[in-house]
């Protein structure tokens, strides 16, 4: 094709996306912005983006009858401390890393042997169970929250850890995906293991993660990032035990607990649950990319 | 039909100069073959020549016009790739009506459901569905004008691609090792197609690949290229018969052409593994030169024979027709290739001892830079 | 191939798992769906297909398809076709590709409840930023003549934006003319990244030489190119990208819950964020159970339709 830039249309090209990149990074920067400033700099969206970190006093902080100098600091400080005093922010947070690490580990545990057998070894009702397995990933988890809410509730299990994992830990869409890693191994890789006297078991776990680090790279990436962001499910089968709750859920309490003005702690609990996932995909945005919409291509 | 020329072509992608200023006249009507080995720069050429590429530095003159400046759909040139690059989503017969509705039909003749009010329209279509019907008899492909590229096979596929550059009646065809990715007989076959198709034609025919013998079977004109340069530009018997240095020789024809050591004095006689030649080169020269004989010009002599060279058989090719026999000599551990008819190697087995001798009259001598050194009594 | 019964333990777990947590809670929630169960009480009676007659009865029933139906109508084609529109900048741009690229997937990433209260806060009818521009806009000259389309000489008080000047800028996610737009506008602003990265990779297959092809053959301009070998080439992409789009968008919830709880009026009463009032909220299981078969079937049939059209239109070899 011909070398010739047309710098013209370059420009063009660069503006638009320059407008919409605006567009997309409105809410963040205003988020990251708010966290930073004092009610009256929120109310007046003044200060730039730092906010002119002019002290301020905490009212409440006042009226529960503490000292003039504890409830003056500085907005930055006001936001954040509220974010991880009056919502047990870290806590969520924690919850959030046991839930989702649990979730993807024990997924992991199922599917890949699964996903071994299914494509390495025959034995009897092997298309039944693939086909099976086909059929599911068609069921989106959505529709049936409900039905499983139900029976976990029926069995009293709302409110637990169990129930905010183990509807995830079966995942079709990661049986599929290793199942057709799997299947480019070659089988002689596996007879060799065989006849130096591996068991079978071994051989999932020595000879055929190994290989497949890249699609459980990609599949972690997806499974991380849909379960961290999780708010359907934990709403629903979270009602009433704060502990428990995962980041998502932890803040929409915290808007529902505070009293109107709390912008700032807000924003601020919002960018620390945010904040993660953003800064791990700046740093390593090929494997995000392709985690996520391999999750597409079932 | 026009004229192509390029004068000082040159062309270098980043550090690296991949075509080395480079000049080449093509006649009008002539089948021209660019032949080199991967990577000695000839596709790259050939993008030029279409416009697809643009060279660093000369020019491209089509019938005494400069083109420089002129994008490949303007040129008015016709070219096949080696993928074919047919369009998955169209029939055979649309992909081939895609060029003339291009170029025939106007802007808005081509706008989608509004085209379907002008009145025109309706009579152009149907001369250039003639076109395409025409196109197809030629190649023998209309039974296939309804089908898909995905269900073709890789000879009908060749010939749609060839199709869709017919009909729109170029000034040049340009072709991109077009028979590279069919099986071995069908080349041959599409080979003869080809030339068959130049002679009806009668359209220049640029034609670049890497594989010497459909160089040498089809072409008017072949130009050797290699690292960039153009190394002879002949017809295929001078190029095969005489070729200007060593890299050419080696290059054309199969099997490779062997190459000893050989000596020549101050009167130009020849020497060699001991032995004296019966030519001797035009212009005398004393040093240290290299022989070149084909293996075609080889034989297998009978035992009791006194002027050849000897050696030890070390591989038998039986082709059927042909018997080649590598031989490494007893005098400095040299390989060569015999080419001997069936009935005289029957017998010859790996390790056996052979007399090899030359027809003389067909001798080449080169010095050792390369250089053809002409021998007296060839003309 | 293994004689042993390890496939037993590998395939069992799994197998165990997919029936009691994917099939067997939709059976759960067909036979529900039968009848007027609701937890805490202690019997419930078979009324069989009083729930799904309810959902043609109802006006909230009726609001809720239109809710759901006009969220996927306005998200899908807007998100796809941004999506398609910025992976075609990008992959022709000579730098900055990856950066662009970065930003618009963005969106994809970040948690949705956290970034729809951000959207809250910029979309507040008194301390957003989006009012605050366009009330100050009113007062800028060139703004003010550009929004009311008085260049085109239309009269500027008559039209929307000279309208809302003079009186108050809408309270976006509190007047039911303009919920379910701002929300549809967020979930847009979420899901074309995602449909861009999709796109860059179907564009990146499309093979070179058809370009050159289409070149040789005539196609001058990007527009020609990209109706012969662009648009078709990236058929099997389309089709993805809609559907997987589409059965997102049937799904959206979390914005719903957080920013309008299904109103005003139900304008926003989309089909999972009725699902989780009715079933979780108001513990009308029968009901709840109604909604998500038919929320199941809605989406089985989006996937169905997918796989039909990748077979039959799009079959290339």
């Amino acid at each position: 094709m011909k070398q010739r830039t047309n710098w013209g249309s370059e420009a063009g090209k660069h503006i638009v996306l320059i407008v919409g990149a605006l567009v997309v990074i409105l809410p963040f920067y205003l988020m990251l912005s708010f966290s930073f400033k004092s009610p009256s700099e929120i109310q007046s969206i003044s200060g730039g983006f730092f906010g002119a970190q002019e002290m301020m006093t905490d009212h409440r902080c006042l009226k529960a009858g503490r000292s003039e100098v504890e409830c003056t600091m500085l907005p930055i400080v006001y936001n954040y401390r509220a974010a991880f005093e009056e919502a047990p922010l870290l806590r969520y947070l924690l919850n959030g890393v046991i839930v989702t690490l649990s979730i993807f580990a024990i997924q992991v545990l199922i599917a890949l042997p699964c996903a071994y057998a299914l494509a390495k070894l025959k034995f009897w009702g092997r298309d039944v169970v693939f086909g099976m397995v086909i059929f599911c990933l068609l069921i989106p988890v959505h529709a049936i929250a409900f039905p499983i809410y139900l029976m976990l509730a029926k069995i009293g299990l709302t409110n637990t850890y169990a129930a905010l994992i183990i509807p995830w830990t079966i995942s079709v869409f990661g049986i599929f995906l290793m199942r057709q890693f799997f299947k480019t191994v070659p089988d002689d890789l596996i007879n060799a293991a065989r006849m130096d006297g591996m068991s079978e078991f071994s051989i999932v776990w020595k000879v055929m993660l190994p290989t497949a680090i890249p699609a459980l790279l990609a599949f972690a990436i997806f499974s991380v990032v849909a379960h961290w962001n999780d708010y359907y499910w934990p709403r629903i089968v979270i009602t009433g035990d704060h502990d428990l709750m995962t980041p998502p859920l932890g803040l929409r309490m915290f808007k529902s607990d505070m009293d109107g003005n709390e912008y700032g702690p807000m924003m601020a609990a919002a960018t620390v649950i945010v904040a993660p996932l953003v800064v791990a995909f700046l740093l390593a945005q090929r494997r995000f990319i392709e985690g996520i919409t391999l999750s597409g291509m079932k | 039909m026009a004229e192509i020329k390029l004068k000082g072509i040159s062309k270098s992608f980043d550090d690296n100069k991949v075509i080395k200023s480079l000049d080449l006249s093509i006649e009008n009507g002539e089948f021209i073959t660019i032949v080199g080995p991967s990577g000695c720069g000839k596709s790259t050429l050939l993008r030029i020549i279409a416009g697809l590429e643009s060279q660093s530095s000369g020019d491209v003159i089509i019938d005494g016009r400069e083109v420089n400046k002129v994008r490949a759909s303007e040129r008015d040139l016709a070219m096949v790739f080696q993928s074919y690059a047919l369009y998955p989503h169209l029939s055979v017969q649309q992909n081939l009506m895609v060029p003339l509705k291009l170029r025939r039909l106007s802007r808005l003749e081509r706008f989608p459901l509004l085209n379907w009010f002008l009145p025109n329209r309706r009579s152009k279509i149907i001369e250039l569905e003639e076109k395409v019907l025409q196109a197809a008899e030629t190649l023998q492909i209309t039974h296939l004008l309804g089908r898909k590229p995905g269900q073709l096979s890789g000879g009908q596929q060749q010939r749609v691609a060839v199709g869709r550059a017919m009909v729109r009646e170029p000034v040049a065809f340009l072709m991109d090792e077009p028979l590279s990715n069919l099986d071995a007989a069908l080349r041959v076959h599409m080979r003869a197609e080809i030339s068959e198709l130049h002679r009806t034609l009668k359209t220049t025919f640029i034609y670049v690949t890497h594989d010497q013998a459909e160089a040498l079977t089809m072409s008017d004109r072949m130009a050797v290229m290699m690292d960039g340069e153009i190394l002879q530009l002949d017809t295929p018997t001078e190029i095969y018969n005489k070729p200007l240095n060593l890299q050419v020789a080696e290059f054309i024809g199969s099997p490779k052409i062997n190459i000893l050591p050989a000596e020549s004095d101050d009167k130009g006689e020849i020497t060699c593994m001991g032995l004296t030649m019966t030519q001797s080169l035009r212009s005398p020269k004393q040093g240290d030169i290299l022989l070149g004989m084909r293996p075609e010009h080889t034989d297998l002599l009978t035992s009791n024979s006194k002027n050849c060279f000897n050696g030890k058989i070390t591989y038998k090719e039986n082709l059927g027709s042909d018997i080649y026999l590598h031989v490494i000599l007893k005098e400095g551990q040299h390989k060569m290739i015999v080419r001997t008819e069936p009935g005289k190697a029957l017998d010859a087995k790996i390790g056996d001892n052979v007399k090899i001798g030359l027809i003389e009259d067909k001798l080449m001598a080169f010095e050792k830079n390369g250089q053809y050194l002409p021998i007296k009594s060839q003309s | 191939m293994a004689h042993s019964r390890s496939h037993i333990w590998f395939v069992g777990p799994a197998v165990l798992l997919m029936f009691v947590i994917l099939i067997l809670p939709i059976f759960v929630a067909g036979i529900f769906s039968f009848t007027d169960y609701n937890l805490g009480s202690t019997d419930f009676r078979w009324i069989g297909w009083k729930n799904y007659e309810a959902l043609g009865k109802y006006s909230a029933y009726r609001k809720m398809f239109t809710a759901s139906l006009t969220y996927v109508v306005i998200v899908v084609p807007v998100s796809v076709f941004l999506g398609l529109g910025s992976a075609m900048l990008i992959s022709s741009l000579r730098f900055g590709g990856e950066f662009y690229k970065a930003i618009f997937f963005l969106p994809v990433m970040a948690t949705l409840l956290a970034m729809a209260y951000a959207w809250e806060f910029t979309l507040d009818p008194v301390m957003g930023v989006l009012n605050k521009v366009l009330d100050d806009g009113c007062s800028v000259g060139w703004f003010y003549k550009f929004f009311t389309g008085s260049w085109l000489g239309f009269n500027p008080t008559e039209s929307w934006y000279g309208g809302l000047c003079s009186d108050r800028m809408p309270n976006w996610l509190g007047n039911k003319k303009y919920a379910l737009g701002a929300i549809s506008f967020i979930g847009i602003w979420q899901a074309f990244g995602f449909n861009m990265v999709l796109y860059l990779a179907g564009l990146m297959a499309v093979p070179r030489d058809l370009y050159a092809a289409a070149e040789i053959d005539g196609a001058n301009s990007t527009w020609e190119k990209f109706k012969l070998v662009t648009w078709p080439m990236l058929g099997p992409t389309h089709v993805f990208v809609v559907t997987i789009t589409s059965i997102r968008s049937f799904q959206v919830f979390d914005t719903v819950e957080a920013l309008t709880r299904g109103g005003p009026s139900k304008s926003t009463y989309v089909m999972v964020y009725a699902m989780f009032e009715k079933g979780v909220k108001q513990n009308l299981i029968g009901m709840g159970s109604t909604l998500t078969i038919v929320f199941l079937g809605f989406v089985l049939l989006l996937t169905l339709t997918q796989v039909f059209f990748i077979n039959r239109k799009v079959h290339y070899s």
